[in-house]
């Protein structure tokens, strides 16, 4: 049997078990989720796309799924999906200029002497979607902030009405600082496990830190790091901002959350 | 905008002289990464002149086109014995840039220099240097981090160096004396880095305790099915001959990152859970074991997803730009997957398992330390 399916069917008997309807759902989210970045895959093949764009579309998708269909729409969904939407399109203008100044898009020389039967004359744009790589891999962790921002901001308000904006606002900055550490964990390990054969490697044929630290595949796995850890720390205020600002608008204009 | 004026206007000014220090060690090290030449052993060379620069259109077999460009550069050298003189070179890239780089004047790059019988240095491209702009997004990555989470955003980076450097530890102590398995001592450095990391959150407590505990249970569970079912299934479907940059055996390798990658998720649960829990035991001493675990339960619920979520991304995004090659190059939908998912999929897959199995380990750990702390009370 397929080690994927029992895998994949052992996490689908937990997640039932302990995450009851919600687990069934969340188990539900990871596949449609799957489903959108491999449908956004298959548009980036053809060179008239535009692989940012594409991208930014992916991930409001994947916002939403995990926002609106593992929880529910309500008012402290929408903030923390705007919030979402906002940070990644900030996020991607940055990530776009740092892939293109540190040139670590395209293939690494340790990747193209694996694959060399391939042609590599593509025609689409390895500069964008080497941003892509990067945005998409921290998608999940932005989204996930948002949600943690917004949620406690929304009770909070919800306990004690008279809050100001302010207050609000530096409510939900300490509770996102809170979480900064352990969110900025979760994706350090994550990149450092998918790459440790990477640095075995280095480490065996003696590569000097020079030759590492400029070393195409390392820097670009550096790049998601830093970029990671950025993003996970922008949505933060970014969420505190749009949630206090909602939260708090006169009442008359109050929309039904 | 108005509450980000105020929120600047609240950083008090020990933090703006803390900002200007960085600042003064920000452009330290921009001065020195950019004449850092002297230290490597490798030709650098500065790009001065691009003398030409021609084009050709390509089209490969699968219909896909592209345009060559083919630069004639002049760089001046600026290390080793022959340091100031210049030499000639030649890059080739593509519109996709799929491999190689388009360069600009001023670019700094690794060259090995070929022939001088005729006076005129010659050089090939080794590769581009980086350092630089590694250094920019590292300080733009320290001052984000510092003006959103203040000490937070300190502590974060703190335990993430000292986390690198632990990992960087093991592989050496690896490599070093490879009779030793390289499971075994990523066990050693995941048991050092969940005890490091926890105390330095939040110090010597029972609830450090618990997160602790339930943290490395969930961690070697979740490793002890995913070998159970790898050896269940003869690990049919998994393509570790497709693992990149090998350089020993893949299995060793690939169990021992799946165990470093599920750590942070699974540590965050354990997390978590104890917070949660024991915040509500300080609330109300007298709390039933029953309300504890609905409410562990409920909170498990909500995290799940979206940690699972979190793994599945940072992992399967990577391999965006090789499915991008495969299909293109007309491989077979199955084929480009089997190739380059599964392995991935495989990392997501057992992290989701440690994730959804930390939450009842974390909830009855943390119940068992509240118990004792109730009988000592």
């Amino acid at each position: 049997m397929n080690a994927l399916i029992v895998l994949a069917a052992v996490l689908f008997l937990l997640m039932t078990i302990i995450g009851g309807k919600k687990g069934v759902r969340s188990f539900v989210a990871l596949f449609i989720n799957f489903f959108v970045l491999i449908v956004a895959v298959f548009m980036m093949t053809d060179p008239n796309a535009d692989p940012i764009i594409l991208t930014l579309i992916a991930c409001a998708i994947i916002s939403c799924v995990t926002l609106f269909f593992i929880n529910e729409i309500n008012i402290k969904t929408k903030t923390a999906f705007i919030s979402t939407f906002l940070t990644t399109a900030l996020m991607l203008l940055f990530i776009f200029m740092v892939t293109d100044q540190s040139m670590i898009h395209g293939f690494g020389e340790e990747e193209v002497e694996e694959q060399t039967i391939y042609s590599y004359y593509l025609g689409i744009n390895f500069v964008k979607i080497a941003a892509s790589v990067i945005i998409m891999s921290t998608i999940g962790s932005i989204t996930d902030e948002a949600i943690a921002v917004s949620s406690p901001m929304y009770e909070i308000r919800k306990h004690n009405p008279t809050i100001s904006r302010k207050q609000l606002f530096f409510a939900g900055m300490r509770i996102g600082k809170d979480l900064l550490g352990t969110n900025a964990n979760t994706l350090f390990f994550a990149f450092f496990g998918g790459y440790l054969a990477l640095l075995i490697r280095y480490k065996d044929l003696n590569y000097t830190i020079g030759e590492i630290i400029n070393a195409k595949i390392f820097s670009s796995e550096m790049l998601t790091i830093l970029c990671g850890g950025i993003g996970v720390a922008l949505i933060i205020p970014v969420t505190a901002m749009i949630t206090a600002y909602v939260l708090t608008r006169p009442q008359k204009q109050k929309a039904s959350g | 905008m108005a509450t980000l004026i105020d929120w600047l206007k609240n950083i008090n000014h020990r933090f703006w002289w803390i900002i200007g220090g960085l600042t003064v060690l920000f452009i330290a090290s921009l001065i020195f990464v950019t004449h850092n030449a002297m230290f490597y052993q490798q030709p650098i060379a500065q790009i001065v002149k691009i003398t030409d620069e021609t084009q050709t259109e390509v089209a490969d077999e699968h219909q896909n086109q592209d345009i060559v460009y083919t630069q004639h550069i002049v760089a001046k050298l600026k290390n080793g014995v022959q340091k100031g003189k210049a030499l000639t070179l030649t890059n080739e890239y593509s519109e996709s840039r799929a491999y190689h780089p388009k360069l600009t004047v001023g670019q700094d790059v690794f060259v090995s220099v070929d022939s001088n019988d005729s006076g005129q240095l010659k050089g090939d491209i080794t590769d581009v240097k980086r350092d630089q702009a590694l250094l920019i997004v590292s300080w733009i990555f320290i001052m984000v981090l510092l003006a959103v989470g203040k000490k937070q955003g300190l502590y974060a980076m703190i335990s993430l160096a000292v986390n690198a450097v632990i990992i960087t530890l093991a592989i050496d102590m690896y490599i070093a004396t490879s009779n030793i398995s390289l499971l075994l001592i990523m066990s050693g450095a995941v048991i050092l880095i969940t005890v490091l990391s926890l105390v330095f959150i939040s110090g010597f407590q029972a609830q450090t305790y618990a997160a602790a505990v339930s943290t490395l249970l969930g961690t070697f569970v979740l490793l002890f099915i995913t070998m159970f079912v790898l050896w269940l299934t003869d690990e049919q479907g998994i393509r570790f001959e497709e693992m990149a940059f090998l350089s020993r055996p893949p299995q060793a390798i690939f169990m021992a990152g799946v165990l470093i990658g599920a750590l942070g998720a699974v540590m965050d649960i354990g997390v978590s859970m104890s917070t949660s829990l024991f915040s509500l035991y300080e609330q109300n001493n007298a709390i039933s074991n029953k309300d504890l675990k609905a409410s562990g339960i409920e909170i498990g619920k909500d995290i799940m997803g979206a940690m699972t979520n979190i793994l599945f991304f940072a992992y399967v995004s990577g391999t965006i730009p090789s499915l991008l090659l495969y299909l293109m190059n007309d491989a077979t939908v199955g084929f480009t997957f089997s190739m380059n998912l599964s392995l991935e999929l495989t990392r997501a897959l057992a992290g989701g398992i440690g994730i959804v199995l930390t939450i009842p380990i974390g909830l009855y750990t943390t119940i068992y330390f509240i118990h004792r702390k109730r009988v000592k009370a």
